[in-house]
């Protein structure tokens, strides 16, 4: 019966969504490494911390205000619930019971409900042993003043700033990923101490025995003087005595040299995974990107359009110059191979990246980078450079949606400038949005205001727009002329005045900015699907 | 009909060569050496070996006489320099394009003499963002316009005793008459303006401005015998 009941219960956690919603809230608010509510969270905790600390200072020689009491109160209910939600995140449960329960049936054995409590209990007890886990439990003791011993824990409540700062953090992973060293190290320093302390005592105990009474008073020289401190309370008066002193202060300077360079050392072995860390926290603020592979001269030609027109992009290079030169551009750049499938998931190719962009100077580069792309996302929009016209096809059939030939695009615009430089220059402003009008499409949506109804009704003239043709793949409109073939459709230039616009059809339309967007509302507005919402 | 110098072989001069209409365009092609001759020979084009530091050498190819228009190809930008600033010498008139390799030659380039610098790098990147900011209408364009079918895209002069002078931009009404659009007007006294026809500023067509429109080669050709046929030319 018993387990009947909890097996229902655990189901319903399983496929409630609310459950699922509840738990997602509290994992982006605590443990999210990349959640803009977990930033804010981290920045109010800083500052109530850091107002809390000053307030048990202040109760030191003043007796606690009411307001003081309060807040230390709601502090702390803080950050109980903080430590109990943690741990909740930390597993879960009902996964455990309902794995040991599928186990069970699977097997043909009663549930064993003793192994499972110890499952979870052990889980649980893992995150409680932690060290961030154990500093926030020491962070809560100091609030029972009833036990002075306590108070003492006050600084454990200032490591828990640790949680909360980045930087902080940060300098803990470097510190753990050097542990062999920094063991290594710790083992000789405290030979060497242990040398140091035994070597004064038997050397100036019996002649400075004013001095070093004892050998604590022999370990806390030694310590002095082995950190380049030396406060001088203690100085040897033996030859001896002097001897270890110098051998301590030259091997002290070895070991605080170890020490500075095992630290260095750990933060460049980490920087080039941070940097790309930080770049892949920026790349998920954006609502979409551009991913460009390879930055060589077309890739920086790209980045700069992209740049001026304020939009996001991720550059990804191999060559460690490309890499720097855009870094120094001030770009974000990922210095790893394009091809790597790895790379491009990373970058977001599956997420929120809008176009992938193969832009090396080397063909195959380009048709591997461009099939990974399409493997990997095959709706994503996939501009490949193509340095040889044999190439062309081969970038296609890997997945390109365009290609493009630096030599065939300039080779154009030479042959456009030398039979109508003006015209082709208009036709570019045009495009390129430098003149103060546009080109732009808008689509016919089912029952909206124009689906139905000729272009002569449209009257265009009266809303200063200049229709230059139609988009369709629509075959009622075959039998009009001036029609040219597209991918999957045709584009119909100059359409007459009886042209019957169709749902699905895209106009191509001329004008001021101001003009298209104020016809493209309408249009929306009109639609009933967009309307209703 | 136009005759055009091409100084440099590569796949970049042949590509213009393609894009060019040949009935409009003789060719000679200026190359290194013997080999490179009979490669471009091969194409149907006339070749001519020489040295482009010499004045009288690029005099014998028809600079300062024939030649309309020169195209300086070569891969290092302080070639192109060099032909660039003799060709200006010896021909004031003459259309000189150049390529560039490095963006900091352009400059250089200009102040020799050269009308147009074409860096292929950089028009590549521009054409890669026109495709991303708008698929739809460099798709149309480049399917048309610029690709093969037979729509294109010119410009009009309005000649003399024309009697298209005098009439306001707004009662132009090409498209039902000759099935075209008429994108604008440049101005012949501010060259570098373009007029939309749709401004709220009426523009009056005088001699020399020049009309920019739309249409297939067929009704382009039509307009442009009538313009000429009513004026006499």
């Amino acid at each position: 019966m018993l387990t009947q009941l909890i097996l229902a219960l655990v189901t319903f956690q399983q496929h409630s969504p609310y459950y699922k919603k509840t738990k997602q809230f509290f994992y982006h608010l605590l443990e999210a490494p990349d959640s803009r509510l977990k930033s804010r969270f981290d920045k109010a905790m800083i500052v109530s911390v850091l107002f809390s600390v000053f307030l048990l200072i202040d109760e030191v020689d003043t007796p606690a205000s009411s307001f003081e009491r309060i807040f230390e109160h709601l502090l702390i209910a803080l950050f109980i619930l903080e430590y109990l939600l943690r741990a909740w995140l930390h597993s879960d449960v009902h996964h455990i019971i309902l794995t040991q329960y599928a186990k069970a049936l699977y097997l043909n054995h009663p549930m064993q409900w003793g192994n499972v409590a110890k499952m979870i209990i052990a889980q649980k007890v893992a995150y409680m042993l932690t060290p961030l886990a154990i500093i926030d439990l020491l962070a809560i003791l100091p609030s029972f003043r009833s036990l002075t011993v306590f108070r003492a824990l006050l600084i454990f409540r200032l490591f828990k700033l640790f949680r909360y700062f980045k930087s902080l953090r940060l300098f803990a992973e470097v510190l753990e990923s050097k542990r062999f060293e920094l063991y290594t190290l710790a083992i000789f320093l405290s030979f060497l101490i242990f040398i140091g302390s035994i070597g004064i005592y038997f050397f100036e105990h019996a002649a400075n025995g004013l001095q070093v009474r004892n050998l604590f008073d022999a370990l806390y020289w030694s310590i002095v003087t082995v950190t380049s401190v030396g406060y001088g309370d203690i100085a040897p008066q033996t030859t001896g005595g002097r001897l270890v002193a110098i051998g301590l202060i030259l091997t002290g300077f070895g070991v605080l040299s170890f020490l500075i360079s095992i630290i260095v050392s750990a933060v460049n072995d980490k920087m080039h995974g941070l940097r790309e860390n930080s770049i892949y926290a920026e790349l998920k603020h954006y609502k979409s990107f551009v991913i460009i592979c390879g930055f060589g001269r077309v890739g920086q030609h790209i980045a700069k359009q992209l740049e001026k027109h304020k939009q996001h992009f991720i550059i990804i290079d191999n060559n460690e110059i490309n890499a720097m030169n855009a870094r120094h551009l001030g770009y974000l750049v990922i210095h790893a191979d394009a091809s790597k499938n790895e790379v491009l998931i990373n970058a977001g190719i599956k997420q929120k990246a809008s176009a992938v962009l193969c832009t090396t100077g080397d063909d195959v580069v380009n048709v591997y980078i461009t099939l990974t792309s399409r493997y990997l996302n095959s709706s994503i929009r996939i501009i490949s450079r193509a340095n040889h016209p044999q190439n062309v096809k081969k970038l296609y059939q890997a997945g390109a949606d365009n290609v493009i030939q630096p030599f065939e695009i300039a080779a154009l615009v030479v042959a456009q400038y030398i039979g109508k430089p003006v015209a082709f220059e208009a036709i570019l402003g045009v495009i390129r949005e430098e003149k103060q009008f546009i080109m732009e499409t808008l689509p016919v949506c089912a029952g909206s205001m124009i689906d139905g109804i000729t272009i002569a009704e449209l009257d265009f003239e009266h809303r200063k727009l200049m229709l230059i043709g139609v988009v369709s793949a629509n075959p009622t409109h075959r039998k009009h002329k001036n029609s040219y073939a597209l991918k999957n459709q045709h584009f119909y230039f100059n359409p007459p005045p009886f042209f019957i616009l169709r749902s699905g059809d895209l106009l191509v339309v001329l004008g001021r900015e101001i003009g298209i967007a104020y016809f493209r509302e309408q249009l929306k507005n009109s639609n009933p699907k967009e309307s209703k919402r | 009909m136009k005759r055009i110098a091409v100084f440099g072989y590569s796949l970049m001069s042949l590509e213009v060569i393609k894009q060019l209409n040949e009935e409009q365009y003789s060719y000679i092609f200026i190359v290194k050496n013997e080999s490179e001759a009979l490669l471009v020979a091969e194409q149907g084009f006339d070749t001519k070996i020489i040295d482009f530091r010499n004045d009288e050498a690029i005099k014998s190819v028809g600079i300062g006489e024939n030649i309309d228009i020169l195209f300086c190809f070569y891969p290092k930008d302080s070639d192109n320099v060099f032909l660039t600033i003799s060709a200006r010498a010896l021909d004031n008139k003459l259309t000189i394009i150049a390529i560039v390799d490095d963006p900091e030659s352009a400059e250089k380039l200009l102040a020799a003499g050269a009308n147009k610098i074409i860096d292929p790098y950089e028009i590549c990147g521009r054409k890669t963002h026109d495709m991303l900011a708008k698929p739809d209408i460099t798709d149309i364009l480049d399917n048309t316009v610029f690709g093969r079918h037979d729509l294109h895209i010119a410009q009009i002069e309005i000649p003399k005793n024309s009697p298209l002078q005098q009439t306001k931009t707004s009662t132009l009404l090409l498209a039902g008459t000759y099935n075209l659009i008429i994108i604008g007007v440049v101005d012949k006294v501010s060259f570098d303006t373009l007029h939309f026809v749709m401004d709220e500023k009426e523009h009056t067509l005088n001699t020399g401005d020049v009309l920019v429109v739309l249409g297939p080669a067929r009704d382009i050709k039509a307009f442009k015998e009538e313009i000429d046929a009513v004026t006499g030319i």
